[in-house]
């Protein structure tokens, strides 16, 4: 199909480009031939112009008869043809020339150029002629042989023609060659894809150093599989993490349920492990609280709900809401507001729960006399940035990209800690929201969570 | 009260009729939305508790709307499954009072029916001072008394201590605390809430004074005098 599609616009554009070129062409012929055809007509009239003048002194100077014998002296000094000459009398009568009578043709005033086509030796040939009427009404016709001239016209057409020709021949060709190369190029890049698509998404199509429109192709294409295999890779870590997370809480409802039923234990007991079950049911629904609440994000759907936010303003509550639970840990918790009144267009309601995850997290990791900096800073006129910095063990550089990933929960340094492991999934996708991104950086010791909101999202008022 | 259960799901109606026929609350339960607009419309309620979808021609918002363009002021609160944020808005603007998403704690309903109830019947959003036992509240000069000793509050704390005085013998929710105090609508996760009415109980109550902000059990905090 694509072969077939790619086939028939390649010899269109050829088509189209030869096409085009006798267009060209011609544009540039005709006016030519114009031109000269206009250039030659002035000087056969002038010529035959002339003639007249000559002819009219010599009848000036020596009459009628003068002029006969002068005009018969010229028609014997030439080839038959070539120039028409004629004299009569008043009455039409041919007095001398090489012609036998008086055109019945020409019936022009006098002096008046024009053409006709008269019988020469048994021809029909196209003639110019100047009809000039002497004094005493002699007639005197002079004329030039127009198909002398009609070689060079045909010779014109002919090279035209033979342009032309030419100009097809290589213009298919070129095409033929343009389709070979788009074809192989097109081909190439189908055939790799297709292999792609069959076969292991982690290969690439090969491209070339020297960024010709098949390698901007293949790059774009390779973006495309990234893209398309990060997602795959999503899913499929997304489908694992849940089977995996909803399991183990379901696993402890489970046997908490069936040890009741096994056991049946005293009511009281009966209560309280009734209690704790529900408590498994909470966890499994916060996960798929989670995880509805990130689905809702990532399509991007609460964007209409955008109002003006004051992010130092919003900060700053986060930090006050958890500040009693930093303390009780033994955590400083600071807020330091570097942007001031500095407004952006967001939803207040997902950049709260950013932030709070982000110092929630914070907190859980912090250790005891540890200290937690909530900041709220303007980067540049469409860029402003909430960070949580604290001074906890903080995140391997390696780990950085995965604990974004969903489900990701650091591993032995930060032990067991409650939660569901999609805190930062939620605060990642909430700052693409705003047009912004989650950034992790080391605090010197620690970690630094930087909530960078910008982009066209964002209007600093 | 007189409570109207309009839920199509046998088990969840089960559970919330008889948890609101314990606390001493009269119940009609009807499954389908031409049956509920019916009783809604027909009799009269101190409270509905309104499933989002169902079956019988109309769903849930639509009997909201039809109630509400007809005049009918009965606190509705609204039950489902659909927990977006828009679909939230949705929901309390087609005239709902208040929005709860499946699934929910028991507790948790109850004490937004209470609240519900008690804000529609004539509460006094005019009062300038409130007290429970002892404890006083001024809210034009923002000050606070226990007796004869004053007590410093932050902004947040009397803004929470004002919430628990205004729903004094209600209880209320962690829930309904972070919706209605900080303005909070998810999860926080860590029980910060608890944090902070510890804190605020060191405030109030000082070794020897009668405690004022009771733990209730599986569901949240009720202030009293006794």
């Amino acid at each position: 199909m694509l072969t077939k599609v790619t086939r028939s616009s390649a010899l269109t554009l050829a088509i189209s480009y030869v096409a085009l070129g006798v267009v060209a062409l011609g544009l540039f012929a005709l006016p030519l031939w114009y031109a000269w055809e206009v250039t030659i007509e002035d000087g056969r009239i002038q010529l035959i112009r002339e003639d007249v003048q000559r002819f009219t002194e010599v009848f000036e100077r020596r009459g009628d008869l003068g002029l006969a014998e002068f005009i018969e002296q010229r028609v014997s000094l030439q080839i038959a043809g070539e120039r028409i000459l004629l004299l009569t009398d008043p009455a039409f009568r041919p007095m001398a020339g090489n012609l036998p009578a008086w055109p019945r043709e020409v019936t022009s005033g006098s002096g008046v150029y024009g053409t006709a086509t008269l019988d020469l030796a048994g021809q029909a040939t196209r003639v110019g002629l100047v009809r000039t009427v002497l004094p005493g009404g002699y007639n005197l016709l002079v004329g030039r042989d127009l198909s002398r001239l009609s070689p060079l016209t045909t010779r014109f057409w002919e090279g035209l023609g033979v342009s032309v020709t030419v100009l097809i021949g290589v213009g298919l060709f070129g095409g033929w060659l343009v389709r070979r190369a788009v074809l192989s190029g097109i081909d190439h890049v189908s055939r790799s894809v297709t292999a792609i698509v069959h076969g292991d998404l982690s290969h690439r199509l090969p491209f070339g150093a020297d960024g010709g429109e098949f390698d901007t192709l293949s790059i774009t294409i390779n973006r495309m599989f990234d893209q398309i295999e990060q997602l795959v890779h999503g899913v499929r870590n997304v489908s694992n993490s849940i089977a995996h997370d909803l399991r183990t809480p379901l696993a402890e409802l489970r046997s908490r349920l069936e040890e009741i039923v096994v056991t049946r234990p005293p009511p009281e007991e009966t209560f309280d492990e009734v209690a704790a079950a529900v408590e498994d049911v909470d966890r499994v629904i916060g996960i798929f609280n989670a995880l509805l609440r990130l689905a809702e994000i990532d399509a991007g759907a609460r964007r209409s709900g955008f109002v003006e936010v004051n992010p130092a303003e919003l900060a700053a509550r986060a930090a006050e809401f958890y500040r009693p639970a930093a303390e009780i840990k033994g955590i400083a918790l600071d807020f330091a507001d570097q942007a001031g009144a500095a407004a952006i267009s967001g939803d207040p309601l997902l950049l709260s729960q950013a932030v709070s995850n982000l110092i929630d997290n914070a907190v859980k990791f912090t250790p005891a006399n540890g200290h937690i900096r909530v900041e709220a800073a303007v980067l540049s006129d469409h860029t402003v940035e909430i960070s949580v910095g604290d001074d906890g063990p903080g995140v391997p550089d390696e780990e950085k990209q995965r604990v974004i990933e969903r489900f990701y929960r650091g591993d032995a340094s930060r032990g067991g800690t409650p939660g569901v492991g999609l805190g930062l999934t939620l605060v990642s996708a909430i700052a693409r929201l705003h047009g912004g991104r989650l950034d992790l950086a080391d605090n010197h010791p620690g970690l630094k969570a930087r909530m960078i909101l910008g982009g066209e999202a964002v209007s600093l008022s | 009260m007189k409570v109207l259960l309009v839920e199509d799901n046998e088990r969840v109606s089960r559970f919330v009729v008889k948890g609101l026929r314990e606390a001493g609350h009269a119940v009609d339960h009807v499954e389908n939305g031409r049956d509920g607009l019916f009783h809604a419309a027909s009799e009269t309620y101190d409270a509905i508790v309104m499933d989002r979808m169902l079956p019988g021609q109309i769903d849930g918002l639509g009997i909201i709307e039809t109630l509400r363009s007809s005049g009918n002021r009965t606190p509705i609160l609204i039950l489902s499954a659909l927990s977006s944020v828009d679909e939230r808005i949705k929901g309390l603007r087609s005239g709902g009072d208040d929005y709860l998403t499946k699934p929910f704690a028991f507790g948790e309903l109850l004490a937004r029916l209470d609240a519900l109830v008690r804000r529609t019947q004539g509460e006094d959003h005019g009062a300038t001072h409130l007290a429970v036992g002892d404890l006083q509240m001024d809210l034009r000069s923002r000050k606070v008394a226990r007796g004869s000793r004053a007590i410093t509050l932050q902004p947040r704390e009397f803004q929470l201590l004002e919430y628990l005085m205004r729903h004094v013998g209600q209880v209320v929710t962690r829930t309904m605390l972070l919706e209605n105090v900080w303005d909070y609508h998810f999860d926080p996760q860590t029980n910060i809430i608890d944090v902070h009415i510890s804190n605020l109980r060191q405030k109030i109550e000082n070794p020897g004074e009668t405690p004022l902000v009771k733990t209730v059990r599986g569901a949240g905090y009720m202030m009293t005098a006794e």
